[in-house]
């Protein structure tokens, strides 16, 4: 079985233009034509007329739902949603920056999506290796089955093998290259406090020139800051011009936090995300 | 001369900071190598707090707090619990070594177990050597 993409792309448009003329919602999260087929955008329809606009292939991997905190609360808005990013929409709802009432998720299955910049198909070493949406109103397309499960974590294997110098040599290496072009931080979905805590002047978090301490400081702090709350769409590296590996230390931070606390991020409305919550129960052994 | 290490030690108001000050009142012995920070609660501590204690010249981070379920704020032990295991996770994963970072619980009324837990990780900081991974070289 493989993916009709021609099929979904179809779909999409319907019920794009159903709900505008609905006026069910205000605006539809979508993909539009970018300067080639190959690298399609992220497109906004406000109108019916712009519903022609809206493509969908196996290069649109970008988070839609990063575009939803942009709105004032209240927007009505549609927006379609592959597996990881159908967790976004989850995270964000269960951390009240939208709220499921005002959204129609239009939830995509879809397997073998690829890298506008480099081709390769994202799987789960990229991105969380789930193929259906965990949350959608409707679905554009048949269930994916009989797909290998695979787990997302399994690519960590290599670099939890090594000794800590050659992981601090290598991850130096990687976080020197760095521009702080802050393209991981426009393109994460989870992001979205203004001012981010590295554009603070006072107290002044960490260095803003591109050099290994800044970088570092920058790096660490917003994995932490993701820590429970990464949904592993991706999208930071491949935002990144410098081709960094951040990905590799967001699934590590995602996949301790599940070992810890027994929770993986945007997986069901109810639950509350694991560092603003707790239980008695927790053991100190997470200390050592 | 031997290495003398600088450790940054931050401590809750109710509870380790008390519990220093008792240590200091019944004249127990420990190195004065730890530097403490007093906030008013574990929870008070901002993960980048550490990560900057390093980059800034600490060669070793004791955050202190009250013991689970004795929080003056009832919870907030229990928050800083898990926020700063995540802390050490991402330390390790790094390649920062694991033992120049940790949490202990002391309670107002344990200056004994203040003045050993300082004695015991300074001894360990000693061993590990001077941090120079995080550290910004003038």
């Amino acid at each position: 079985m493989s993916i009709d993409f021609r099929k979904i792309e179809d779909n999409l448009k319907k019920e794009a233009r159903r709900l505008l003329e609905a006026q069910k919602v205000s605006l539809v999260l979508a993909y539009g034509k970018g300067f080639d087929e190959n690298h399609p955008m992220p497109f906004v329809a406000r109108n019916v007329s712009d519903v022609d606009c809206i493509v969908f292939n196996e290069y649109c991997s970008a988070n839609l739902a990063r575009y939803l905190v942009r709105y004032p609360r209240g927007t009505k808005i549609a927006v379609a949603v592959k597996a990881a990013d159908s967790r976004t929409v989850v995270q964000l709802i269960q951390e009240d920056k939208v709220k499921r009432e005002d959204l129609v998720i239009l939830g995509i299955p879809v397997y073998g999506m690829k890298d506008p910049k480099t081709g390769e198909v994202i799987d789960n070493k990229t991105t969380c290796g789930l193929y259906n949406p965990v949350l959608y109103d409707v679905l554009l397309g048949e269930e994916v089955h009989g797909q290998p499960v695979l787990s997302p974590y399994d690519v960590l294997a290599e670099y939890e093998a090594m000794d800590q110098d050659a992981r601090w040599a290598f991850w130096q290496k990687e976080f020197e290259r760095c521009i702080r072009c802050y393209a991981c931080r426009k393109a994460c979905p989870m992001c979205y406090c203004d001012p981010c805590f590295i554009d603070q002047n006072k107290p002044r978090w960490g260095e803003k020139s591109p050099e290994l301490p800044g970088n570092l400081m920058f790096h660490l702090t917003r994995f932490h800051h993701l820590a429970g709350r990464c949904i592993d769409c991706g999208e930071c590296s491949r935002a990144c011009p410098m081709d960094i590996p951040l990905y590799l230390f967001h699934k590590k931070i995602a996949k301790e936090c599940e070992e810890m606390f027994g929770q993986a991020a945007g997986m069901k409305i109810e639950d509350k995300p694991v560092l603003i919550n707790f239980r008695m129960e927790d053991s100190d052994k997470i200390l050592e | 001369m031997s290495f003398e290490p600088k450790i940054l030690g931050i401590a809750c108001n109710w509870c380790t900071y008390t519990g220093a000050d008792l240590a200091g009142t019944t004249r127990l012995q420990y190195p004065q190598n730890i530097r403490v920070v007093r906030v008013m609660c574990s929870s008070r501590i901002n993960p980048s707090f550490i990560f900057r204690a390093f980059q800034l010249g600490a060669d070793g981070v004791l955050v202190g707090g009250c013991h689970p379920g004795d929080c003056h704020y009832n919870t907030g032990n229990l928050y800083a619990r898990r926020r700063l295991a995540v802390a050490k996770k991402i330390l390790e994963f790094v390649g920062m070594e694991p033992g120049r970072f940790r949490v202990e619980w002391i309670s107002a009324s344990e200056g004994n177990k203040f003045a050993e837990v300082v004695t015991e990780f300074t001894a360990q900081i000693q061993s590990l050597g001077p941090q120079t991974k995080f550290k910004i070289q003038p």
